[in-house]
């Protein structure tokens, strides 16, 4: 299976984030940092992902739906918190938002900055992917 | 004007008031606070608000049955300020309840079938429940339910410094950031009586509009990509990635969080201009190569033709604004409606299209972006190397103010209350995508299902800054 090492699957989950960290995840699709060279793909449904990328503070209308999408990812999973907010150190922690999308689902990767840059975020992905491998 | 009775015909003729109200402004919205409800317009040249008290029992005859663009408004007045209204159309919920939202509302009959997208939606996208009530392919009606991002900003920003309140207000909604600082940094300098110099105008008239920019380029690729166009939205999206790269060239961050604050500027912004502008310069190149390609190929603009139509009649009912409303036959732009800052000087001509469709929208947001490049190239020559004064120290004084501009995706609204303490007592978030959601859901209506990804991106609204 060594072709396939440190190729993912990334499934993107909002969780009351401003949009600015989707606003960045979107740039790693565009042409100046074009993640499918790294052999990375964003996919549409957690079946098909290794990685699950998580932003926000977490909020009461989220909390089901993030939990049913993490469960449906298949193991190994590696979940990435990024930006300020899903980490918890962003503007919303705390009532009435959550805790950090990343902290209370458990993220593996913490990827800070409000929001991270793309190249941040990259980081945080291969790091990930690492983590599967190992 | 203030409105205090208390028997039901008072609670009747406040309702009256606002209709009244409604034939001679531009109704922008409601909200209510612990002891009022405050309805807002808009006129040439300014706000203008009818609060009525609201006592023990917090009855109000609801406005929405007869304007409907308050629908929202009076649902958020019902849910998180306890105002209790009679007749009021669709007493849903607007948020979540104890972790579950409210049912969709859907069409039942014979050959009628419903299905339901979200909050977890395919793409990099943020969470709103879609329930599509269709006849085959055929759509008859969309029930938009949002909240998902409800992390109830207002409340966490009462109590707090208008200095210390301000980078969070940054942070309500990343794609229109700039626009929600402006306005607030409007409000809070009215209740300081600070007038920023005319420099500072015309810095922060650039962040607006390299704002609208990045936003317009985004929407159109998301547009392009909608109708299966990849060559438009690749080029777009590298297009957008040029202007955020321009957005940290002007004041170090790619989407200008915090670059405009009250008294002035947020962070150091325009230092140096020479590369700015020549990269501007650049950009405004490309830019213009790509929207006369992107326009001129015919079988993607026949895919916009008569996709998500919007006659007048509905964007007025409903309450469009920005380049929805202007797309549909409306001409309201608060840059010139309401002129602010540098716009005061350097009003921009107002893009409309009236075929109401997908294709006007777009074309209202290409003519914007290109009048947004030729504004920052006029603020950028009068500006010269002049230096920028630096943030003033903003005391506001007790009171309550109303800050308006025109985002991206429209008007923007801040109101604000201070305290004698000079904290916010309470703030009031109208963003131009909780105005226009429900226009979508009107757009969709009588479109086939699979037009719904280019119908929804001719509008590319946010969902932060509408659930706050």
């Amino acid at each position: 299976m060594t072709m396939f090492r440190r190729s993912i699957g990334i499934r993107h989950l909002v969780c009351g984030s401003c949009n600015g960290c989707e606003h960045e995840m979107n740039a790693l699709n565009n042409a100046f940092y074009d993640i499918t060279q790294n052999g990375w793909d964003l996919v549409a449904s957690p079946r098909h992902a290794d990685v699950v990328t998580v932003t926000g503070p977490m909020t009461e209308a989220m909390r089901t739906a993030a939990r049913a999408t993490l469960e449906a990812v298949p193991r190994p999973k590696v979940v990435v918190a990024i930006g300020d907010c899903a980490t918890g150190d962003g503007p919303w922690t705390g009532a009435p938002a959550g805790a950090g999308a990343g902290v209370e689902l458990a993220a593996d990767v913490m990827v800070r900055g409000c929001p991270p840059t793309p190249d941040d975020i990259r980081a945080g992905l291969a790091r990930a992917a690492e983590l599967l491998d190992s | 004007m203030i409105s205090v009775g208390t028997t039901a015909a008072d609670v009747r003729a406040f309702h009256e008031d606002v209709i009244a109200e409604c034939e001679n402004g531009i109704p922008a919205g409601a909200y209510a606070d612990a002891n009022f409800a405050h309805y807002l317009f808009l006129s040439a040249g300014g706000a203008s608000t009818l609060s009525r008290a609201l006592h023990g029992e917090r009855r109000l005859h609801a406005v929405s049955g007869l304007v409907p663009l308050f629908s929202w408004d009076e649902r958020e007045m019902a849910q998180e300020w306890d105002v209790r209204f009679d007749a009021l159309p669709d007493d849903r919920p607007l948020y979540a309840h104890d972790g579950a939202m409210s049912a969709a509302r859907i069409v039942h009959g014979e050959g009628i079938m419903q299905f339901v997208v979200g909050p977890v939606h395919a793409g990099i996208i943020e969470g709103g429940r879609f329930t599509f009530s269709s006849g085959g392919e055929t759509i008859v009606h969309l029930d938009a339910q949002l909240g998902y991002a409800h992390r109830g900003v207002e409340r966490a920003l009462q109590g707090a410094l208008p200095s210390q309140a301000a980078a969070k207000v940054a942070r309500i909604c990343g794609g229109c950031s700039a626009s929600r600082s402006y306005a607030f940094a409007l409000a809070i300098e009215a209740l300081a009586h600070v007038e920023p110099e005319p420099e500072i105008e015309l810095v922060r008239l650039i962040v607006a509009e390299l704002e609208r920019v990045y936003n317009h380029l985004a929407d159109l690729a998301a547009s392009a990509s909608g109708a299966g166009y990849a060559v438009g939205f690749a080029r777009g999206m590298a297009l957008k990635e040029r202007a955020m790269r321009l957005c940290h060239a002007a004041c170090g961050h790619r989407l200008l969080f915090d670059a405009i604050a009250p008294g002035g500027l947020g962070r150091p912004v325009l230092e140096d201009r020479v590369p700015f502008g020549a990269e501007l310069a650049e950009l405004e190149r490309d830019v213009h190569l790509y929207l006369t390609a992107l326009f001129g190929t015919a079988s993607m603009m026949s895919r916009w033709e008569r996709a998500g139509i919007v006659p007048y009649e509905t964007a007025k009912a409903f309450g469009a604004v920005g380049p929805a409303y202007r797309a549909s036959g409306g001409s309201t732009d608060i840059r010139t409606f309401i002129p602010y800052g540098a716009y005061r000087w350097l009003p921009p001509s107002v893009a409309c299209g009236a075929s109401a469709d997908a294709r006007a929208r777009c074309e209202v947001k290409r003519d914007e972006t290109v009048e947004s490049f030729a504004l920052i190239r006029r603020a950028l020559h009068e500006l010269s190397d002049a230096s920028l004064p630096p943030q003033r120290p903003v005391e506001p004084r007790p009171g309550r103010a109303l800050g308006v501009v025109e985002g991206p995706r429209g008007t923007e609204l801040v109101a604000v209350h201070v305290d004698e303490r000079g904290r916010i007592e309470r703030i009031h978030f109208i963003s131009a995508s909780y105005r226009n959601w429900p226009i979508v859901a009107r757009a969709m209506e009588n479109n086939i299902v699979p037009d719904f990804p280019l119908v929804n991106k001719s509008f590319n609204l946010c969902y932060a800054c509408a659930d706050r």
